[in-house]
């Protein structure tokens, strides 16, 4: 934490006249390949561009997994197919509204959310749309986000604080609903109510102020 | 209802469904509703679950199953269009023979026993006088190469670095011309890092390359005491540098830097 404060430090000092986002904080490496959007090289068929994308994301994709699925052969199968979603679906991506993490991280949630679903005897529960059918720029300005690191760190922050208690639980300690429940001892409606709204409220601030569809923007 | 709470209503299960803790009453609900023309999923709303999603998990720390990365790369078959040149896939296929041939343990032995006789062969038997000596070495050193860059760069830029938290007691600069493309560091105090455990890390912000600092490289400091001049490994082209971080990271570096540890930063 301490680190943390410090480069926050030399933000504010030393790197601020630069006008720069550094939240993200990535290397050109990851998001290029001689200056070309990785994934766009993805969408062209480049093999090392998707063995560079496996390399890049596949902790991220099995952590996200591993999070909603327990049994380890069936995560792996749910990572599979969410880098299959992410070969269909990488023509798609458009780098103003989401970054690499976040479109990522989408597709692995969207799999593995899906296949807790289909586990949970509820058969009738219509499967969330499949990465080929995400198409980010037919989304318009409504989709536009930030969702650098530390604008998100930011939102958060912001939450009031019994909600922002239980985001911690759930996304960064990973517990499951009714954890959640024992450890606060609040009901477990009122969990998902505080996690939904909180997650609409979240929404809105990352949207951008100018956005059409952000509530806090005048005559919207 | 009106429509603003119909509206609402609707916003509220889509979350839950993002979140995938519907139930199947509200399941039955948001089904309905979703048919309601004037409810309509919101990507953002799923898009901030997603970047929550990512920004807590470490994945530094994170031990993929064994053979999982092996059978993403064979999935990518029925979509490349393209694979890498035909020079790469000969290197590569190479390696497998040579894989082949040491895998065998006889084999093996057998190569380095030859190798440790024609080694001692050559030290005792060779004489030194009628030895052809190989082209003069060419190779500078980083030391050198910074003095160069520094009196013959007309662009030269040198930015003092500052170190913070427990580096404090750190000093040094770097040197860099955007025309050469060519930078040193040159630090002092900076404590000896174990590369098995953790390297030190150079990132590059260049406002009018990318919004994201470019990797200059991983570095290491055997010496704790003097200076040592690290050569700085831009894989991308710098145009005009406005800061220089220095990160202490994971063996290899990272792609991502969570900034755990920002040790020193220089502003140009």
């Amino acid at each position: 934490m301490r680190s943390w404060v410090f480069f926050v430090g030399i933000r504010d000092r030393q790197i601020s006249n630069t006008g720069l986002n550094l939240s993200l904080f990535v290397s050109g490496a990851e998001t290029d390949i001689g200056g070309r959007d990785l994934l766009a090289l993805v969408a062209q068929g480049k093999e090392s561009a998707m063995d560079r994308c496996i390399k890049e994301y596949a902790p991220l994709v099995w952590s996200i997994v591993r999070r909603y699925v327990q049994n380890t052969s069936s995560a792996e199968d749910v990572v599979q197919e969410t880098f299959i979603d992410l070969w269909r679906s990488a023509k798609r991506y458009d780098s103003s509204i989401a970054t690499h993490t976040t479109f990522v991280g989408l597709l692995a949630r969207r799999r593995a959310i899906d296949h807790t679903r289909k586990e949970s005897r509820r058969p009738r529960l219509e499967p969330m749309p499949e990465g080929d059918s995400l198409n980010l720029a037919s989304e318009g300005p409504n989709a536009l986000m930030k969702c650098e690191r530390e604008v998100v760190r930011q939102a958060l922050a912001k939450l009031p604080e019994e909600t922002r208690e239980i985001f911690i639980l759930h996304f960064d300690q990973g517990m499951t609903h009714p954890e959640i429940v024992e450890w606060t001892g609040l009901p477990l409606g009122t969990v998902k109510t505080r996690l939904r709204r909180g997650l609409i409220e979240l929404r809105n601030q990352l949207r951008p102020a100018n956005s059409p569809s952000n509530p806090q923007t005048p005559n919207s | 209802m009106t429509d603003q709470e119909i509206i609402s209503r609707f916003e509220e299960l889509d979350a839950g469904r993002i979140l995938g803790d519907l139930d199947t009453g509200e399941m039955d609900e948001w089904e309905e509703l979703a048919r309601d023309p004037r409810c309509q999923s919101d990507l953002a709303l799923e898009l901030t679950a997603a970047a929550l999603e990512a920004e807590f998990q470490d994945t530094n720390k994170i031990e993929l199953p064994p053979g999982l990365l092996e059978e993403l790369e064979k999935g990518t078959a029925d979509f490349v269009v393209e694979k890498p040149s035909k020079k790469v896939e000969e290197t590569v296929g190479e390696i497998p023979l040579w894989r082949k041939i040491l895998s065998d343990k006889d084999t093996a032995w057998a190569i380095a026993a030859l190798f440790a006789i024609l080694f001692v062969a050559q030290t005792f038997v060779s004489d030194p006088s009628t030895s052809t000596p190989g082209p003069p070495s060419t190779q500078v050193s980083p030391e050198e190469a910074s003095k160069t860059l520094v009196a013959e760069a007309k662009d030269l830029i040198r930015a003092p670095f500052e170190g913070g938290g427990d580096y404090k007691g750190m000093s040094g600069e770097v040197v860099w011309s955007d025309e050469r493309q060519e930078g040193y560091m040159s630090l002092t105090n900076l404590p000896v890092n174990d590369p098995k455990s953790k390297q030190y890390q150079l990132w590059i912000v260049d406002p009018t390359r990318d919004e994201k600092p470019v990797d200059g490289g991983v570095f290491d400091i055997g010496l704790a005491e003097g200076t040592t001049v690290i050569p700085i490994r831009n894989p991308l082209v710098i145009r005009d540098p406005k800061a220089f971080v220095i990160t202490l990271e994971q063996p290899g570096g990272v792609v991502v830097s969570k900034q755990e540890i920002v040790v020193a930063a220089a502003n140009s």
